[in-house]
């Protein structure tokens, strides 16, 4: 759209798009880190995202850190951590046709 | 026009690929006043319609949802013609709509359409097909028409080829796609757009097309659906955003589309994907009608509804209910 024919766009990141205050944001951030905390380790990390720092913290089971921005990166991680994308059709989380 | 035409409604068909952006150029045209006074068809495959919601500047508004024109609703559409037509002739004047644009779903081939409209022995003295008008995405055009017999079909039957997101595609390859999509229909205009608005576009003579496979026999891919999802009130935005992340990221080649308005503490958002990528969601009015709200739809191939019903659920924790949301 141009600047006048559309309605405004939510900024930032569109996963953020739902958090208009920073105390949604934070609680997002909160609960976002706990439903990786589901997935990830099937893939050998773990999330935490305490909201003291910006990003999402993901650990290795070997204790080695990292902080990503967004969600886009922890897929791409966990891609290359593991040889393989972390794929939501995997019959472990939608179970068998 | 000859003079057998005139006074037969212009038909103007405005077709292309799942998410090649053929709302947000038909928004920008009628905000800018092309197409006056005609009366907008909206076709989406699915039957939770989204682009109407976008379409306001329409003077007058349908919605054929739930099944694809050139096909399962054909006769919808020819039923809808027929009712425009007959209403039509009852009124005098300058207050006569003088032409229709009919904006196809994204599965939709307009050849079939042409012709329904040609050989129905009603409409034939009433509506006259004006230009068939094929948005092209810039930058998934390429491998649109590389795997997709779709892609390709809607191309060969354009007058004109609008090419959308020019402002985002690396050159070269744009270049190619335009020396492709001349090779493929050499007789249509080719124009550029971004978010709607005209865009020029590079000079690609002397470009090779590009060698498109044979996708007829085995290379030949299980047809794309539409599926529909409800979140209900146990998936919230964060939970939505963490599945719908990483199905893209594994599955970005056969998760073609999905779009739906979903209702978030920051308000009603319209949510809207193309492949891999994701659009900056619009912030909706609260106006209008919400009765689809919190409705996405999932347009692919290679799943079951099943499958991504179970697979929101466990990525939403459904089974950790202790947690706060």
């Amino acid at each position: 759209m141009c600047s006048a024919c559309g309605y405004p766009a939510a900024p930032g990141h569109w996963t953020d798009a739902g958090s208009p205050t920073a105390h949604d944001r934070l609680r997002s951030r909160m609960r976002r880190a706990r439903l990786l905390q589901n997935i990830l380790p099937n893939y050998g990390l773990k999330a935490y995202d305490g909201g003291e720092i910006p990003g999402i913290q993901i650990m290795t089971m070997t204790g080695s850190q990292t902080i990503l921005r967004d969600l886009d990166e922890v897929w791409a991680l966990a891609e290359k951590v593991s040889g393989g994308p972390v794929d939501p059709l995997d019959p472990r989380f939608a179970g068998e046709e | 026009m000859s003079p057998a035409e005139e006074g037969r409604i212009r038909l103007t068909i405005l077709g292309g690929y799942l998410g090649s952006g053929k709302t947000t150029w038909l928004r920008h045209q009628l905000h800018e006043g092309a197409f006056a006074g005609a009366h907008v068809i909206v076709n989406e495959a699915a039957e939770t319609p989204v682009d109407d919601a976008l379409l306001g500047a329409a003077s007058s508004l349908s919605v054929l949802a739930g099944g694809c024109v050139c096909c399962a609703a054909r006769q919808d559409l020819i039923d809808l013609l027929r009712r425009i037509a007959d209403e039509r002739s009852r009124v005098e004047g300058s207050a006569r709509i003088s032409q229709i644009v009919l904006e196809t779903s994204g599965l939709a081939d307009p050849g079939p359409i042409v012709e329904a409209i040609r050989s129905d022995p009603v409409l034939v003295y009433h509506v006259v097909v004006g230009e068939v008008i094929v948005a092209v995405d810039a930058l998934h055009g390429l491998s649109q028409l590389e795997s997709e017999p779709l892609g390709r079909r809607q191309v060969e039957v354009a007058d004109r080829l609008i090419l959308t997101k020019v402002d985002e595609a690396d050159e070269a390859r744009l270049k190619t796609l335009m020396a492709t999509l001349a090779a493929i229909n050499p007789g249509a205009a080719m124009s550029g757009a971004a978010r709607g608005v005209t865009h020029a576009l590079p000079d690609a003579t002397g470009t090779p097309p590009a060698a498109l496979p044979d996708l007829s026999g085995s290379a030949a891919k299980p047809p794309i659906r539409p599926v529909r999802l409800h979140l209900d009130d146990s998936i919230d935005w964060t939970a939505f955003t963490v599945w719908l992340s990483a199905l893209l990221h594994a599955r970005g080649d056969d998760v073609v589309r999905v779009k739906g308005v979903v209702r978030t503490p920051a308000g009603r958002l319209l949510l809207q994907t193309v492949r891999r990528v994701v659009q900056s969601p619009e912030i909706l009015p609260e106006q209008g009608d919400t009765r689809e709200d919190n409705m996405i739809v999932v347009i692919g191939r290679g799943y079951s509804e099943k499958q991504l019903k179970r697979s929101l659920a466990y990525f939403a924790g459904k089974d950790d209910n202790t947690m706060a949301r």
